[in-house]
């Protein structure tokens, strides 16, 4: 199988006034196509900082992330959002909408930055929110919605542009049971369909789902199972 | 490219934050509006003023004199009746009128006064002056009214304690006369000044000089060329280099377009600091509106927006508030401009419309538009510069 994610002795040090705090000390990962990986570790293991390096959202110290072959430290800021687009798909605990747009508005948002015609978009985002099913619920904002239907639509525009990997970042822990599994049932499907998967989670039952579970501890990495 | 979306989201923004948006685009409106109805009411005074002169297009009148720095009109002597004559030989000329004036003393019933008294055939001056000046009452002087006189609005009714009736006499360097015609109020010499026949003047005024000399041409186009041509042949006529001196309405009213110009180019300056002030509210809420979103910026970052579609976006904002501001200071700035002409117009009793030209309309706008996006420039690109994880986790 052909990797998707690598990273090279990636390391990240944030710096609070004299002191360096490593979060970030030479990891090296490999994630195959198609692969679901779950992340686990304490709080300020690092976990949530490998996560945004792979999604190209922050810079590493040093060391080198290559996603599906291309080397991320090498890219502008320009091409590094080029790849946020169209390779992956961001989940957040937070469910982050954007509270002004409808759901099927936010849902058709990414592909506003890809270029796809209006029609087109809301077409998509119908489709996507439909699969969740979430279409009659596409012209509420996200303020009218649970926890389980935003993180639903948090999940149909992760997935917008079609992108071949799904970073998340505690994506049930403001869920409720019931609505967790739904949305894992869900993630666990795409990954049937050769999505890649990786998710960093404090629940145990999530990280059971996973073909490999890490852990993490003071910015070092461990592969588990 | 995101243009039409960024225009919609834009506009849901602003409309999201309705009052702050309201505000901020009243202060660009209020900038454009006191720019534009200065320049509006600017050019209704001007039009008034060329209007009122273009009506004496193709006059042109003669001194004997001329200005001189510091010391005002100063005159070099008086014409002759050759003067006259050879004026009379310069073709395309219809009509000419010489004039001679003086200061006289002006009694009537008991109460004495000083006036200019001006003679000039009495039937060329009706001809030249009756398109400009109207009687209020009474006619104008004839050829035999020796001892008949026009007196000015002002003559009339302001002069005296007592109004001046047609018909009455009064008492001119010692010998009476008749009161044959009242001018109406013209705001000028006239107002002034009691019109006698030529004959009359002369022989009150004790002396043959000629003061002034009007001209009406028949072609307005050669009114300059004209005047030309009398100043040379007058110049000669004395062996003077700079005796006779021209005026003509064209070139007044090129001198008063100057002017004009200038009293604008201030009222317009101080109307840009209220333009300036409109700027700065932009810039003020842009930065506020990119702190409050940064969050949402990060996220938008996080899906694939690049630094240019988060900078468009938020300029996109600026551009449409300053827009919005601009038409509607269009709008209330015509209406300023139309209540300060009609109530102008109702005190001077002179017409003078505001006048809002599609290009100053257009142009406001525009200058509305780019100084909006300018001042969004700075929130803009401070937005577009944030780090993605930053501004995702700011809560």
């Amino acid at each position: 199988m052909s990797t998707m994610i690598r990273t090279v002795e990636l390391t990240k040090t944030y710096r609070m006034g004299e002191i360096e705090v490593p979060a970030l000390r030479s990891v090296n990962l490999e994630v195959n196509k198609g692969d679901f990986v779950a992340i686990q570790g304490p709080s300020g293991s690092g976990k949530s900082t490998l996560l945004n390096m792979i999604g190209c959202l922050d810079h590493p110290t040093s060391g080198t992330v290559f996603i599906d072959g291309t080397d991320t430290s090498t890219l502008n800021d320009d091409e590094q959002a080029k790849i946020r687009r169209e390779k992956i798909g961001f989940i957040f605990q937070q469910f982050n909408l954007i509270h002004t747009l409808s759901a099927l508005e936010n849902v058709a948002f990414p592909m506003m930055f890809t270029g796809v015609a209006r029609e087109k978009r809301i077409e998509r985002a119908k489709e996507l929110l439909e699969t969740l099913g979430l279409l009659e619920r596409a012209r509420h904002k996200p303020s009218e919605l649970s926890g389980g239907e935003q993180q639903r639509v948090a999940i149909a525009r992760a997935l917008a542009n079609n992108p071949p990997v799904i970073l998340g970042d505690e994506p049930t822990g403001n869920l409720d049971t019931k609505s967790g599994k739904v949305m894992m049932d869900f993630l666990e499907k795409l990954n049937d369909k050769g999505e890649t998967l990786i998710i960093v989670t404090h629940d145990p039952e999530i990280a059971a789902r996973a073909h490999r579970i890490i852990t993490m501890r003071d910015g070092i990495l461990r592969d588990k199972k | 490219m995101i243009g039409m979306d960024g225009i919609i989201l834009a506009y849901r923004n602003i409309k999201e934050r309705r009052t702050r948006s309201l505000l901020t685009l009243l202060g660009i409106a209020v900038g454009i509006a006191a720019i534009i109805s200065l320049i509006a009411v600017g050019h209704g005074m001007q039009y008034a003023i060329t209007e009122e002169l273009a009506s004496l297009a193709d006059t042109i009148i003669v001194f004997p004199g001329r200005m001189i720095h510091g010391r005002g009109y100063v005159e070099l002597g008086a014409f002759t009746e050759r003067d006259i004559n050879d004026i009379g030989r310069i073709g395309g000329i219809e009509d000419i009128v010489a004039f001679t004036s003086g200061i006289v003393d002006v009694e009537y019933r008991r109460e004495r006064t000083s006036l200019e008294l001006v003679g000039g055939d009495p039937t060329d001056m009706e001809e030249l002056m009756g398109e400009m000046v109207y009687l209020e009452e009474g006619r104008w002087i004839r050829e035999r009214d020796y001892k008949g006189c026009v007196i000015g609005y002002s003559v009339a009714h302001d002069y005296f304690e007592e109004d001046v009736g047609l018909n009455d006499r009064m008492t001119i360097n010692e010998s009476e006369f008749v009161v044959v015609g009242i001018f109406e109020k013209r705001g000028d010499d006239t107002d002034t000044q009691v019109f006698v026949p030529m004959r009359t003047a002369q022989d009150v005024l004790g002396t043959d000089d000629l003061k002034s000399i009007m001209v009406r041409v028949r072609d307005i186009n050669r009114v300059e060329e004209i005047a030309e041509e009398i100043e040379e042949r007058i110049n000669e006529n004395h062996n003077l280099d700079d005796f006779a001196q021209t005026m003509t309405m064209t070139s007044m009213i090129e001198q008063i377009g100057i002017v004009f110009m200038i009293v604008q180019v201030v009222l317009v300056g101080i109307a840009s600091i209220a333009l300036i002030v409109g700027c700065i509210g932009i810039m003020n809420t842009m930065l506020m509106s990119v702190m409050e979103r940064t969050h949402e910026i990060g996220i938008m970052k996080a899906i694939g927006a690049t630094n240019r579609n988060i900078m468009f976006l938020f300029l996109m904002e600026a551009g449409m508030i300053s827009l919005i501001g601009g038409i509607l200071g269009c709008i209330l700035g015509t209406i300023v401009a139309k209540a300060i002409g009609t109530i102008a117009s109702a005190y001077i009793g002179m017409d003078m419309p505001a006048i809002v030209t599609p290009t100053v309309a257009v142009g406001s706008i525009l200058i509305a538009v780019l100084v909006g996006a300018i001042s969004g420039l700075y929130p803009a690109r401070k937005a577009a510069k944030m780090s993605p994880i930053e501004a995702v986790r700011y809560e």
